[in-house]
């Protein structure tokens, strides 16, 4: 293949500039909304570039972003809502992802069917159903019971990519355990678990920040200002939008962005493995 | 033995079809109440009949009231009435009028069981092609309805058909001339064209048909030849059947033509009604029953238009022009602006066709998963010794799924039995659903009916009494079906969003573009942007009063084009999809282009080379070799993104305060009371369409295993 003509570069680099408006357009809203210092609650008049140009919704926002929480809070919260949601799903998934991958055994197709249906199944599907037992259990507006929920989005997908991640791994290796004497357990702690471990970190981080970024339905589990996570405090400035409260949409847009940041530069870093998690590992069989 | 028995199955199912077909149809002559334009066709045949009694036979140049249609199918009513007693002409009346009660009953009864006895002999021939389709066909509610009453639609269905089938008996026996299949095909489409001209939609099929397999075969020229004795034999045969052109020919074919156009513009029937373009869809997903609710026991329609879908595929590999003949027809239909409900009686026959290789589909799929399951239970020894090995692992992980993804499940099964709402709250959650599910399975609690809205302050046990409901509302409710919006969703936005990401990955994969690696990086932006703020961004341009395009609508004055699409989203209902498109597109394609973009790196540069010195075009290097190599890599990222369309929720979450009629089964799991109007709070009702929900992603994932298996065949590492 030979390198393209100076015209055809010429109409490529005026398609991609069209794409890369496009893309853009959404995310400049939200920059201009965040830098925006004379913002008093919603914008009401049309701008492409803030009218004063400040950093102070950021300040707000990094100090009390939501009534009085302070960030440290919301942030502790989250951190602690996603790291247990995602440890969760991987240390209790992760036996039955091993031993989808390595034995056979009865049903063991209709356990993959089930697996892969609940891999693709909306979170709202287990939503609905979790937020009756957890109020039947008086445990909702707790934070364990948003790490359950979360958890309960994410394993599914957690065991189904382990099992990818251990298929991976040629049996070879664990039978040459076995001849020195280890067993099953032994084998796939020394072996099998080291040589793995970088495809479930990543599995765990998709988890991660699927419960980082949640925020829609886990408005439901929280009653008092200390459960709220980082992600909620956004819905919190849309609600209280549209109940009259007025808070400067410049909040908004500077959450937002703030939240974004880390989730932008992981999956820039990770595309390429992220990619291949999301469509479910090795496909399918 | 075998094959006399099998054949005795084929009879016999053909007999019942047959009997299904006449029951229903008869029961419809006798019940279905008098309808919009019977009263006008009912006079046009009197007319014909007063000819034929006074012998006067040079008055059928004259007569052919209401012009508009080709009078044979209204020749047809006249002889159909002959024996009956003479009755004072039907009053004319205005193309708007409503239905004339009046008619009298013995000029009804013979006219309908004519038309009816067309529709039956219609079954009868689609039944002894596949009696499943026949079936489906005798069991469609708005075929029975349009051709059990003195309409123009039952000769037409009829003739359409023959003229299809004879067309298909042609090809089979392999002559490349006129013989006597094509003869009778150019005949009974001249007949159809003599009765209703929309019903010659098949024409066209068949010669799209004809044309691909004469390409195929390279013998276009022969292809030509005969095709054009076949229309001419079609166009005198249509002249011979409608006396009324005999005398002026050109000008009155060019009337009733005008006609058309003219009316669906002007008619006030026509803009009253103010049908949308896609209304002949909503008619496949809607059942007459919901009129005459005494007349069909069951709305059957929607079921057969979503196994049509299902079947599709599979008809075109079978016989492909039955799918042109769908397909051209609901194309037409769609462009056509009158939308009267009759219309869709022109493909009836081939949904029908479609909707049974659905269920042959579905079928081969559970019996695949059977034979699956057989095999492996067989290597019984091998497989007990592995089980041992295997239960260590498999019990904790079991008990942790099960309790966290099972149960839940499970749990919302057991609530969509129940009424549990609002109302029954405080009940409910001290013990009330667990009473109402437990007692009610083992029976120490009555079954109660199904009433969606403000319910007792107990939880009740209602059976699967609230599935009938709730599906209903599903598949069709204030003239809109959810269920149907959930696929066009899924397959508009996956069509976009592919199309835009294979489209990027192209032109970033050419030889030498500048930039590549910053646009990439520009592009995967939306993808990595968490969905719920993405969908924000977007309202933040779309909202109403304060997004940006109405600010900007405001600044630049009304001629601008910022208010020129406000003026659009504000008036039209159809327009509002596009705002939803939009961010779909925008979310989605960075991940079609990054899997397209892996997968063209895995085409070997030699073959492209190749293509190259062989003197291929862009377009042909693309067609004849990136896009097979391309396709089998993309196929798992579609289907991923193909459910995650499906399951859309936090884009319509997010538009939610502002247009909730076009909205996925997610978004209606969240929000049940969207379809029931004022009543909050149904957590059996979400329940419902929860449990529904699951069922069809049970489908999506067979889909899904059938096609990584497919892919993993083909690798080209």
């Amino acid at each position: 293949m030979h390198k393209i003509s100076f015209l055809r570069q010429l109409g490529t680099q005026a398609a991609l500039l069209l794409i890369g408006l496009f893309v853009m357009l959404p995310i400049w809203g939200m920059v201009r909304l965040a830098f925006d210092g004379t913002l008093k609650g919603r914008p009401t008049e049309f701008r492409l570039l803030p009218k004063v140009w400040s950093f102070d919704a950021f300040m707000q926002v990094l100090d009390k972003p939501y009534q009085s929480v302070d960030f440290q809070v919301l942030l502790k919260n989250s951190l602690l809502v996603s790291a247990s949601a995602a440890l969760i799903a991987i240390l209790l998934g992760m036996s039955l992802a091993y031993a989808f991958a390595r034995f056979r055994f009865p049903a063991r197709q209709t356990g993959l069917f089930a697996l892969l249906l609940t891999a693709v199944l909306p979170p709202v599907a287990f939503m609905t159903p979790l937020y009756i037992i957890l109020s039947l259990m008086h445990i909702r507006t707790t934070l364990f019971a948003l790490v359950i929920t979360y958890a309960t989005f994410a394993m599914p997908f957690c065991i189904w990519n382990m099992r990818a991640a251990f298929q991976a791994i040629p049996k070879e290796i664990e039978e040459a355990a076995f001849l020195d004497g280890a067993n099953d357990l032994t084998s796939f702690l020394r072996v099998t678990l080291p040589l793995a471990l970088p495809s479930i970190a990543v599995a765990g981080l998709i988890a991660f920040l699927m419960a980082y970024s949640e925020f829609t339905l886990g408005w439901l589990f929280v009653e008092k200002a200390d459960t709220v996570t980082l992600a909620m405090s956004i819905y919190a400035i849309v609600q209280t939008q549209y109940q009259g409260g007025a808070q400067p949409w410049s909040y908004l847009g500077s959450l937002a962005i703030i939240m974004s940041i880390p989730v932008v530069v992981v999956f820039l870093i990770f595309q390429r493995t992220l990619l291949e998690r999301m469509m479910f590992g090795s496909v399918g069989e | 033995m075998k094959i006399n028995f099998r054949s005795l199955l084929y009879v016999l199912s053909i007999v019942l079809v047959m009997a299904v077909a006449v029951g229903f149809r008869v029961h419809a002559v006798n019940n279905l109440p008098i309808d919009y334009d019977e009263d006008d066709y009912l006079r046009a045949g009197q007319e014909y009949a007063h000819l034929i009694r006074t012998g006067n036979w040079s008055g059928f140049l004259e007569a052919n009231y209401r012009p508009e249609h080709p009078p044979l199918a209204k020749i047809v009513i006249g002889l159909s009435i002959l024996t009956a007693p003479e009755k004072q002409l039907t009053p004319e009346a205005a193309t708007s009028a409503g239905p004339n009660k009046y008619l009298p009953r013995v000029l009804v009864k013979p006219a309908r069981i004519v038309n009816a006895i067309f529709g039956i002999i219609t079954v009868a021939i689609v039944a002894v092609i596949n009696p499943l389709a026949g079936l489906f066909l005798a069991l469609h509610t708005f075929t029975i309805k349009y051709v059990s009453q003195i309409m123009l639609e039952a000769l037409p269905a009829l003739t359409s058909l023959i003229a299809v089938i004879s067309y298909l008996k042609w090809k089979q026996s392999k002559r490349s001339g006129l013989n006597r299949w094509l003869i009778l095909s150019a005949i009974a489409l001249g007949l159809t064209a003599a009765s209703k001209y929309l019903y010659c939609v098949v024409g066209i099929a068949i010669l799209i048909d004809w044309y691909m397999d004469a390409r195929e075969g390279k013998t276009v020229k022969s292809f030509l030849r005969t095709a054009a004795l076949w229309g001419v034999l079609a166009v005198v045969i249509f002249f011979l059947f409608d006396p009324y052109l005999w005398s002026d020919p050109i000008g009155r074919l060019g009337e009733s033509i005008f006609y058309h156009a003219g009316y669906s513009s002007s008619a006030t029937e026509v803009t009253n009604a103010s049908f949308p373009m896609w209304q002949p869809i909503k008619w496949l997903f809607f059942s007459p029953r919901v009129w005459h609710k005494d007349v069909f026991p069951f709305p059957f329609d929607p079921y057969i238009s979503t196994l049509a879908i299902i079947g599709l595929t599979r008809l075109w590999k079978k016989e492909r022009l039955y799918v042109l003949w769908l397909g051209i027809a609901m194309a037409f239909l769609l462009i056509w602006p009158t939308k009267w409900p009759q219309y869709i009686i022109t493909l009836t026959v081939p949904l029908c066709f479609a909707a049974a290789e659905g269920v042959f589909l579905i079928r081969d799929n559970i019996l695949n998963l059977w034979k699956a399951r057989k095999t492996h239970t067989n290597r019984s020894d091998f497989l007990k010794a592995e089980t041992r090995r295997a239960l260590p692992w498999l019990v904790p992980g079991l008990i942790a799924f099960a309790v966290l993804t099972l149960f839940p499940l499970l749990f919302q099964f057991g609530v969509s039995l129940t009424n549990f709402n609002a109302a029954s709250i405080r009940d409910g959650f001290n013990g009330g659903i667990w009473r109402a599910i437990s007692q009610g399975l083992t029976g120490q609690l009555p079954t109660m009916p199904a009433n969606i809205g403000a319910g007792p302050d107990k939880v009740n046990f209602v059976g699967l009494n609230q599935y009938p409901k709730v599906f209903s509302f599903i598949t069709y409710s204030n003239n809109w079906s959810v269920l149907f919006f959930n696929i066009s969703w899924t397959v508009l936005s996956v069509l976009l969003q592919g199309g835009l990401g294979l489209g990027v990955a192209l032109l970033l994969w050419q030889n030498g573009v500048r930039l590549g690696k910053f646009w990439q990086a520009l592009f995967i932006l939306p993808w990595a942007i968490p969905e719920m703020i993405g969908a924000m961004m977007w309202v933040n341009i779309f909202q109403r009063d304060w997004g940006w395009l109405y600010l900007a609508a405001d600044k630049f004055g009304e001629h601008s084009i910022f208010a020129v699409f406000v003026n659009l989203l504000d008036q039209s209902f159809s327009f509002g999809l596009v705002t939803l498109l939009l961010p779909a597109m925008w979310y989605g394609f960075p991940f079609m282009m990054l899997a397209a973009s892996i997968g063209l790196k895995t085409i070997p540069k030699e073959v492209l080379d190749a293509a190259a010195i062989d003197g291929a075009s862009i377009w042909q290097t693309f067609k004849y070799v990136t896009w097979p190599l391309l396709l089998p890599l993309l196929i798992p990222a579609i289907i991923v993104r193909g459910i995650f369309a499906f399951n859309q929720f936090y884009l319509f979450q997010a538009y939610g305060f502002w247009n909730s009629t076009l909205a996925t089964l997610s978004y209606n799991i969240f929000n049940p009371t969207n379809g029931f109007g004022r009543y909050g709070g149904q957590f059996a009702v979400s329940a419902t369409i929860n449990i529904i929900t699951v069922i069809l992603l049970m489908f999506f994932v067979m889909l899904f295993n059938r096609w990584s298996k497919a892919g993993a065949g083909v690798t080209y590492a």
